[in-house]
């Protein structure tokens, strides 16, 4: 009995009638720092919704089922939350920065980096919400995407209304190249206020065409 | 008053929630301890405790590696939360209040937060300096607090010189005070050289040192105990 295609399944199955958009699994052990090194497979866990606190609680409970069924198979993990750069009241909370989301992400073949920076899934685009679970399972990971598929477009570098996206585009193999200045990016958030009156812009994300088909039939279902 | 059937699975309950670091499992652990009407002194020296000891074993045995530890810190942590209000006041015979900071100049705190918890656990009042601690507040914090332990940590050959003026300060104004010295560059020749009392050199030794130190205070009130019943 193979059961490494046996707890993919397990895991992907459940994850994905909880509410989770899409799954990727990525081997990222040579990636990572040595203190996390041995639990070098990865479980990439979108979420396609807008960035709230629903999306946060989702994610946290399915990062809860995923890890609770490596343990019950016997399998260390490691989960990094969606918003590790906020949580440090715990003592793992310092191992979080040793690691990105994206990096699972584009490793298991959900998508790439695009000119925004940010995470672009095919058939999502940027709005997907993104949290991780590494581990020593064998679990059989997907093929990575190496370059970026923005190709010519260059909506969001256009419509970013402080100019801080470069309109580089990402590769796996020039990871030093800045795709966005972030002290431009941030002065724009300080000043833009959304509906709910906190600093926000988000407008290379709803610019980018990967996704907006989605995001339309998501809008008329909730109209109608 | 429950069975010691039932108290026995409860301590097994906690112990495995450390072990396996379930937050989940340590706060129903924890729970059932109280409605059991368990002594939380007990539940925690007997489940939380005795878990971390098996996790230091598996840290040394290199079973298990840093994010481990810190996740099992974390469960013993979640119990320990619902179990603390209900601790009655040990009275073990030393007086049980601590110092404990990163000397100035050093960020690192890991080492220093896992040496924190399990003062904490043994029923200490830690007073937690933080890191990159100006030198002068050690010693006007122990002065303050009347504490008789001071424990420093340092993580970088630049930053562990501060450890020498503390102690020698420390001893100019209060010789009676004891201090452990922690760290990667710091070694046993130092920590005698520089007159400090205990030295851990990093976070899987001073797991070690602490979870001695707690094994011994719990001898302690096991004789206290036994000398009252």
């Amino acid at each position: 009995m193979d059961t490494a295609i046996l707890i993919d399944e397990i895991i992907g199955e459940e994850l994905l009638e909880a509410g989770a958009t899409v799954i990727g699994y990525a081997s990222v052990g040579k990636f990572l720092h040595d203190d996390i090194a041995h639990l070098g497979m990865a479980i990439s866990i979108g979420v396609g919704r807008n960035l709230n606190k629903g999306t946060l609680a989702l994610l946290g409970e399915l990062q809860r089922k995923a890890s609770r069924i490596l343990r019950e198979s016997g399998y260390r993990y490691l989960c990094i939350p969606p918003d590790s750069d906020r949580v440090k009241d715990t003592f793992v909370s310092k191992l979080y920065p040793l690691f990105a989301h994206k990096l699972a992400a584009t490793s298991s073949g959900i998508g790439w980096i695009g000119k925004n920076g940010l995470l672009i899934n095919r058939e999502f685009g940027p709005r997907l919400s993104l949290a991780t679970v590494l581990t020593n399972a064998p679990l059989s990971a997907g093929t990575p995407i190496e370059f970026s598929e923005c190709g010519d477009c260059s909506l969001c570098v256009k419509h970013c209304p402080s100019g801080a996206i470069t309109g580089e585009l990402w590769s796996r193999y020039d990871p030093y190249v800045r795709l966005i200045n972030t002290d431009k990016c941030s002065a724009q958030k300080k000043n833009t206020k959304g509906l709910s009156d906190k600093p926000n812009c988000g407008l290379c994300i709803t610019i980018c065409p990967y996704g907006r088909r989605v995001m339309k039939e998501n809008v008329q279902m909730a109209l109608s | 008053m429950a069975t010691e059937e039932k108290k026995a699975a409860i301590f097994e309950k906690l112990r495995d929630a450390v072990i396996n670091y379930d937050e989940d499992l340590a706060a129903e652990g924890a729970q059932e301890a109280l409605d059991a009407g368990l002594d939380a002194n007990d539940a925690i020296f007997n489940g939380l405790v005795n878990g971390m000891e098996e996790v230091g074993r598996l840290f040394e045995a290199q079973e298990y590696f840093v994010p481990e530890i810190l996740m099992c810190a974390d469960a013993l942590y979640k119990g320990l939360e619902i179990l603390k209000p209900h601790v009655k006041k040990m009275d073990l015979g030393v007086r049980g209040s601590v110092v404990i900071g990163t000397v100035e100049g050093d960020v690192h705190d890991i080492g220093k937060n896992i040496v924190k918890m399990m003062f904490d656990v043994a029923g200490f009042t830690v007073y937690d300096l933080g890191r990159d601690v100006p030198l002068d507040n050690f010693v006007s914090e122990q002065m303050r607090t009347e504490s008789d332990l001071v424990c420093l940590s340092a993580m970088m050959t630049t930053t562990m010189a501060g450890m020498k003026k503390v102690i020698d300060d420390l001893k100019a104004k209060n010789p009676n005070v004891k201090i452990m010295i922690g760290g990667s560059p710091v070694s046993q020749g130092v920590a005698e050289k520089w007159g400090a009392d205990g030295y851990a050199k990093d976070a899987s030794n001073a797991l070690k040192d602490a979870l001695e130190m707690v094994a011994s205070l719990k001898r302690l009130k096991q004789e206290a105990e036994t000398k009252v019943a």
